[in-house]
């Protein structure tokens, strides 16, 4: 599908300044994982004042890598970008009654603010593409991205994920039942048996390229379904593997989106149980939190772990035993939206 | 490689509920553009809108599905171009539900147009309102998908004004590829306070029915509706009418400005290059551009300046923007299914409205409509703020 040539990611953990492997990882308490964000040294000040955060945040993690690597295009996936100047818009036109307002909340509202201010600033007049499907936007942007490779349109591309929490929509999702009400130390999220997830911040972005020539690591393939059944899940990976000329016994983790929810980890269980009951299994999400494009992140990890990166403990949550070369990453969104990624070392 | 081709569609917008309204009223001249009815916002009673002739509940009741949750008016109007898209395909139960069967969609609003249940939801209420979970982007694609039980690839993709041109483009474009065997695709926007109050702090709203290319254009209207085309490969449609090919799709980014495009036209020229590009054709093949014309000042000098830069004689183009209105994410998919129609009825449609001649061009717009005509290949162009340029060409099979 597509190699990783190089990547970077800004996290609620010290994941921007390569400190994160081989360090004790923040522990938070509450239900909002807020982004460490760089100094942003690059960006001119006068700019960085007027961005919203997911600006802040696309442009923090993917300049540095847009002025290292030419590449043909910008694709990014995200759901709740802009969402904070979204909901002051919208704020505004019920305070002034729909009065005279200023466009910037409303222009830098749009989730396709990150991907157009990306090219603006890397004076890329390529491909630009923003996927905004919730849970599924990361594994939009690998198909995207992949069938640009196969029509041979490019031959690298900058692939990736931005969502920041805005409070009004951490309100919405808290009222909707997917935030956790109680306090608990993300150390003690998986399996504490109470509903609702913590909610991550942050954009994670890849170079990928057509060719592996010094990659990091492989996104092997993607796959995906909407309100399954436990059996059309395993049909789907099955599928996936298959194409791939894989076996079960060729995954060497998987990683899995355990969110710390009562309502929607049984998925996870369910699945590990039935298809790879001997497979290890490590976690992200009590790290990284829950976003709508949590797997963009998962995928940074798995990608920086078969690359040899140490494996944090708090990630295990059944031990993996011999070499991390393939992992097999499995996320949901709120039970309804499901999505595959595989991840190998090269 | 296997040709992609359009084998159902289906549309609602100011100027019809289904496709044949909407043909009819293409036919006829009838702009859909004038006092809104049912928008909630002040500027409903000073400026003029593409609106739908229906209510909520009127909408709700020409569906055929039954959905237990209760459905914001972008997913209504999603609801009722998918029906009418894939019962004109004649897509089975058995085959809307195949992992092959994809589906791409677009929006901006999204449930945003929920405007009073998203305030109290966000501000001051302590129980969830009924559309608690339609609000981002993406949720209108997940209602389809679970009333319909699609368990294939889906997408929702949001690059502002183009967002349906490039629902279109991927879904041809995972054809090609083998990614999958049908494609349902296109977008939906309704009409919303969030999006009308934001295109009034640009400025771009003009206060009398939208003049595209015009010297005297004062800015758009803004629109509502929902398209939706259903993509096979040709070899999978033996005895099934063939509306057109998706031959043609190019996508560049203007990189220029966050809410206007560059006066060298770059983004656009992007576009339409690629889409000739893809679809192997000469700038001369182009019957017909079904252009973007939002009837601003900016959009209409460089979209038209781009086509002179490419075009030796720039072939007849319009704008329907002045029958529907801007309809944002739902505009690429419905100008892609008025392509389709000028293709299988060969055809063109006009600009409405228009009076005066752009001085820095000798070009102006199709004035009138031109039945019993040749039409093989159809440029559809679609720009969007954030410098997002895409560009379809269909073709006659």
């Amino acid at each position: 599908m597509m190699f990783i040539k190089d990547l970077t990611c800004i996290s609620p953990q010290k994941t921007i300044q390569e400190e994160f492997f081989g360090t004790e990882p923040i522990i938070y308490t509450g239900s909002q994982l807020k982004a460490v964000e760089p100094s942003y040294a690059e960006i001119p000040r006068s700019q960085l004042r007027r961005m919203g955060k997911s600006n802040r945040m696309a442009t923090g993690a993917a300049m540095p890598l847009l002025e290292k690597w030419k590449t043909d295009g910008i694709i990014i996936g995200t759901t709740d970008g802009g969402m904070e100047d979204c909901h002051r818009f919208l704020n505004q036109i019920v305070k002034f009654e729909e009065g005279t307002l200023t466009p910037t909340n409303f222009v830098q509202g749009s989730p396709s603010s990150p991907a157009g201010g990306l090219a603006l600033m890397s004076k890329n007049s390529g491909y630009n593409n923003t996927h905004s499907n919730k849970g599924l936007s990361f594994e939009n942007c690998l198909m995207d991205a992949d069938l640009l490779f196969i029509e041979g349109r490019a031959k690298r591309l900058m692939v990736g994920c931005v969502e920041e929490i805005s409070q009004a929509q951490y309100k919405i999702e808290t009222l909707a039942g997917f935030i956790k009400q109680e306090e608990i130390s993300t150390n003690k999220l998986i399996g504490c048996g109470t509903a609702g997830a913590v909610n991550g911040e942050g954009a994670a972005m890849f170079v990928v390229d057509f060719e592996n020539d010094g990659a990091i690591a492989e996104i092997v393939d993607s796959e995906m379904i909407s309100c399954p059944i436990l059996n059309d899940l395993t049909l789907k990976v099955k599928l996936l593997l298959e194409r791939n000329g894989l076996g079960v016994a060729d995954i060497d983790a998987l990683m899995l989106g355990y969110s710390g929810d009562s309502n929607s980890d049984y998925w996870y269980d369910d699945f590990a149980k039935q298809l790879f009951p001997q497979t290890g299994i490590l976690s992200f999400k009590n790290l990284f939190g829950e976003t709508p494009s949590a797997s963009s992140f998962a995928t940074w990890f798995a990608a920086n772990l078969v690359n040899g990166k140490p494996v944090p403990p708090m990630a295990v949550q059944k031990s993996v035993s011999g070499e991390l070369k393939t992992v097999l990453i499995y996320n949901h969104y709120q039970g309804n939206q499901h999505g595959f990624v595989l991840v190998r070392g090269v | 490689m296997s040709r992609v081709v359009v084998t159902g569609i289906g549309v609602i917008s100011a100027i019809g509920n289904n496709a044949s309204e909407n043909h009819n009223s293409l036919q006829k001249g009838g702009t859909g553009i004038g006092k809104a009815q049912f928008l909630n916002s002040k500027y409903a009673e000073e400026l003029l809108f593409g609106e739908i002739k229906l209510s909520n509940e009127a909408l709700l009741s020409r569906l055929k599905i039954s959905v237990d949750s209760k459905l914001t008016r972008t997913e209504l109007l999603a609801f009722v171009a998918f029906e009418e898209a894939t019962k004109d395909a004649g897509l089975s139960k058995e085959e809307l539900q195949d992992f092959e069967t994809a589906l791409l969609s677009a929006t901006t609003v999204s449930g945003m147009v929920e405007m009073e249940a998203i305030y109290a939801d966000a501000n001051t209420n302590t129980e969830p309102s009924p559309f608690v979970s339609s609000y981002r982007s993406g949720a209108h694609t997940l209602q389809l998908a679970k009333a319909f039980g699609l368990r294939g690839y889906t997408d929702t993709i949001n690059t502002a004004c183009s967002s349906s041109a490039n629902s279109i483009m991927q879904g041809a474009r995972m054809l090609k590829a083998g990614k999958a065997k049908r494609a349902i695709v296109g977008g939906v926007d309704s009409l919303a306070k969030y999006t009308v109050n934001g295109f009034n702090s640009l400025q771009i709203f003009s206060d009398e029915i939208t003049r595209p290319f015009d010297a005297n254009r004062k800015g758009l209207n803004l629109g509502e509706g929902a398209a939706y085309l259903v993509l096979e490969l040709e070899e999978d449609t033996v005895g099934k009418t063939i509306y057109g090919e998706v031959r043609g799709f190019g996508n560049s980014n203007d990189a220029y400005h966050p809410s206007s495009m560059s006066p060298e036209a770059v983004g656009v020229k992007g576009a339409i290059n690629g889409a000739l590009e893809t679809a192997d054709l000469q700038p001369f093949n182009i019957s017909y551009v079904n252009a973007h014309g939002t009837g601003t000042e900016n959009n209409d000098y460089t979209e038209l300046h781009g086509m002179n830069q490419i075009f030796d004689v720039v072939p007849p183009f319009a704008s329907t923007k002045s029958f529907t209105g801007h309809t944002l994410a739902a505009a690429g998919a419905i100008e892609a299914v008025y392509s389709l129609l000028n293709i299988h009825h060969q055809e063109m449609y006009p600009t409405l409205n228009w009076q005066t001649q752009m001085p820095e061009f000798e070009q102006k717009p199709l004035l009138d409509f031109v039945p019993n005509t040749e039409i093989k290949h159809v440029l559809s162009n679609s720009f969007g703020f954030g410098g997002n340029c895409s560009s379809l060409i269909l073709s006659k099979v």
